[in-house]
């Protein structure tokens, strides 16, 4: 079954246009920061924006070239009206480049709705106080889109659902390192966790964990991928399981990471979910850098892990910083790890193949 | 204006003597401050608190071509060369805790704004991380609309626990009154440079954008000194009898009168003497005129309400506001200071700043006929930037000017 959740990534512009023409309304977040509970309350479907290998994107963009590839990507899905499923988009900062492109979007009218999540940094008293605010606000102007007004309770019962979603990971990721689940089949897990209804999520995950097994370990050296770009992702697995790795675990904002921290259930839903988005999920310079590199190491020794391959994507300033404070860690305790930094563009992960080769080899 | 003599003024205000007051400071045992450019200075000034502005002394290093150690020690340290230059070059001060000076001494505290860049937060998060400094987040909402009431108040509370955090972390203490006396400082230094910002509405404008490029410096870091208010009154004094005189640093008489968009390109400032001994002078640039200044509604700051005044200014950031917004910005400047052309500098270090140019750009030649000039490169990192191609694209577009004239 667990090629389904490829099925549904793959699918997932079909499957988004399916929905709409049956009535729901479509919102999208860009990138994973943004409250998708509060969308699911107004009655419609959170969907996050997610890049794609395709070149005809990144030539129709009209960004910067100094931009990083998902943002070139998504640009380019925006221009080939790949996207034109997408009744609104939901911007909530993670670094210059997401938070300008939806200063271009309003330009061009890229989308019939366009919010920018005005979070906090911090996560006291006051910045919640300011947050949940903002998280009523932008209930009210979904709620105007959906017509269909987000209650406490409508708000409580979606958290609970996105919640059972995050459990749901991290059981899965406690049992996958000897469950012989492929590396690349679980990117797609997550992946399709992305635009599909949490409610089918959760029930595919049920079926998934109850169908997990002890497999055939695969074969040393075993690596954990941090990473963001998912096609970039999937190259790198694969490079690595050509020279003989076995990727066990990985690190994305929207695997394990995402699962790491439930929203809170009980009192006002709204403060309860500004407390679960502030400064609580894994993002660079939102989070602890101890924290995040003792949360690395431990998944690697749970996963077994022997080696970290740090992917960043070129002129993604934010992970290729956040990298080289995490460096100073993974040096102190020795920890062997390999940063590529790359185009998602074919050419350019073509040449990160010496590298990969060599820290496998330099593992065995 | 006989009272203030600039030279003397000058010698007090200067990046050396800033950098010399603030070593004498520490030696008397004032607290050091690792500031972001862009946190309310006025307040440090009176709490007798000394700031080091890390992209400050990026910009004055790349400027005097002595940035190189410091992007190789970041190279060294595995930050990779795509991360903005200030952080970069800034990084690179405080790991080798030297400036272009003298060594600087440790600091004691940091203070941070985190949405006039998001690279800041992660930049002074490490700061914290690494150098176990006492860290203060001036926090800030992402927004797009920052003259929102509830922002700034929310952003007047931050500055209240700023002082909070400084009395908390040093021996120093908030005395009102110094406080209301630093931004009386401010308040006179900040409208003064608005006078001399307008006077370049004269024809010939009697400035030179790379000149106002140092000596725009204490307006960015030594707001609240006395000093800084006396240096702009002197200056504004100065240009004055300039524009009077019909002075300009356009060589043969002031023939196109340009917009500069972005940072300027510390590394390579030459490329505005460049313009200036091609009859072309830049009037206006939104990083003098914006940036920087008395930015509240009626551009003075209200000196009965400090913080609430200072909160006004300091969440007043250009690039938080829409494309439309910024285009208003332009096209009351290219009216009001009768603008020949633009020059954009599309600045891979600073994308707050460049993303949206291209479509500021469509909005500006949609109204107005202008000729428009890219130039691409980095505010301080000169890696990949040619100046023998800067200055033919320079040619070009005087070319272009010229034949417009005809």
């Amino acid at each position: 079954m667990i090629g389904r959740f490829r099925e549904l990534h793959e699918q997932r512009h079909d499957r988004a246009r399916a929905l709409k023409r049956q009535g729901t309304k479509i919102i999208a977040s860009f990138y994973g920061l943004a409250p998708k509970e509060l969308v699911r309350a107004a009655g419609m479907l959170p969907v996050q924006l997610v890049e794609d290998r395709d070149s005809r994107y990144e030539a129709k963009s009209g960004l910067l070239p100094y931009l990083c590839g998902m943002s070139k990507n998504l640009a380019g899905q925006i221009a080939s009206n790949v996207l034109d499923y997408v009744d609104g988009v939901m911007v909530s900062t993670v670094c210059d480049t997401n938070r300008h492109l939806l200063d271009i979007w309003v330009h061009q009218r890229a989308f019939p709705n366009l919010w920018l999540v005005r979070a906090p940094t911090k996560n006291d008293e006051g910045a919640l106080d300011y947050f949940a605010n903002e998280l009523r606000r932008l209930a009210l102007e979904l709620g105007a889109v959906s017509g269909t007004r987000v209650t406490d309770d409508g708000l409580r019962e979606s958290i609970a659902l996105f919640n059972e979603n995050r459990s749901l990971f991290r059981r899965f990721y406690d049992a996958r390192p000897t469950a012989g689940v492929s590396a690349e089949d679980t990117v797609y897990v997550f992946a399709s966790a992305l635009t599909t209804p949490v409610e089918e999520h959760n029930a595919l995950m049920r079926e998934l964990i109850g169908s997990l097994s002890p497999g055939v370990p695969g074969p040393d050296p075993k690596l954990m991928l941090s990473g963001l770009n998912i096609p970039m992702a999937v190259d790198v697995i694969r490079m690595a399981e050509k020279y003989g790795a076995t990727v066990v675990t990985d690190d994305f904002t929207h695997n394990a990471r995402y699962g790491s921290t439930e929203v809170p259930a009980d009192g006002d839903p709204f403060r309860a979910l500004a407390r679960g988005y502030l400064r609580a999920v894994p993002a660079p310079g939102m989070y602890s850098f101890e924290d995040r590199a003792v949360g690395i190491r431990d998944t690697m020794e749970r996963a077994g892990a022997r080696g970290l391959i740090y992917l960043i994507q070129l002129y993604c300033d934010a992970y290729a910083f956040e990298y080289a404070i995490l460096k100073e860690r993974f040096d102190r305790w020795k920890l062997p790890h390999l940063r590529l930094e790359a185009e998602a563009t074919p050419g350019s992960i073509e040449q990160l193949n010496v590298r990969v080769q060599s820290f496998v080899e330099s593992l065995l | 204006m006989a009272e203030l003599d600039l030279k003397a003024i000058q010698k007090r205000v200067s990046a050396g003597a800033s950098y010399r007051k603030m070593v004498a400071a520490a030696e008397a045992g004032a607290p050091i401050c690792v500031a972001s450019a862009g946190i309310p200075n006025e307040v440090m000034h009176a709490m007798g608190v000394y700031p080091i502005y890390p992209e400050s002394l990026a910009a004055i290093s790349a400027g005097i071509g002595k940035a190189e150690p410091f992007f190789d020690e970041s190279r060294t340290r595995g930050l990779s060369s795509t991360v903005c230059s200030y952080t970069r070059c800034g990084l690179g001060i405080c790991w080798t805790g030297t400036t272009p000076f003298g060594p600087i001494p440790p600091p004691n505290i940091a203070i941070t704004d985190v949405n006039v860049c998001s690279l800041h937060l992660t930049w002074w998060a490490y700061l914290e991380d690494h150098f176990t400094l006492p860290t203060f987040y001036m926090d800030m909402a992402s927004t797009d609309d920052p003259g929102a009431p509830e922002y700034i108040d929310y952003y007047e509370n931050q500055i209240r626990e700023m002082v909070a955090f400084v009395e908390r972390t040093t021996a120093c203490r908030l005395d009102m009154d110094r406080l209301r006396e630093s931004v009386r400082s401010s308040d006179l230094a900040g409208d003064f440079w608005r006078k001399m910002m307008e006077l370049r509405r004269h024809r010939p404008s009697p400035m030179s954008f790379r000149t106002l490029a140092g000596q725009i410096l204490p307006l960015v870091t030594s707001l609240g000194d006395q000093d800084t208010a006396d240096f702009y009154e002197a200056l504004y004094h100065q240009y004055l009898e300039g524009a009077k005189e019909g002075k300009t640093p356009a060589q043969g008489g002031e023939k196109y009168r340009l917009i500069w968009n972005g940072i300027p390109i510390w590394h390579h400032l030459q490329v505005i003497n460049y313009f200036e001994e091609k009859g072309a002078n830049f009037v206006w640039e939104p990083y003098t005129s914006l940036n920087w200044g008395n930015k509240t509604r009626t551009g003075r700051l209200d000196l009965d309400r400090p913080f609430h005044t200072l909160a006004e200014k300091y969440t007043n950031v250009l690039n938080n506001k829409p494309i439309a917004r910024r285009f208003e910005y332009f096209d009351q400047a290219i009216r009001d200071y009768e603008v020949d052309g633009l020059v954009m500098f599309s600045n891979r270090s600073c994308r707050p700043m460049s993303i949206g140019q291209h479509e500021l750009v469509q909005l500006i030649t949609e109204r107005h006929d202008l000729p428009v000039l890219i130039i691409e490169g980095d505010q301080a990192d000169p890696e990949g930037f040619s100046w023998a191609d800067a200055r033919t694209r320079v040619d070009g577009f005087i070319e272009v000017l010229e034949g417009r004239r005809k």
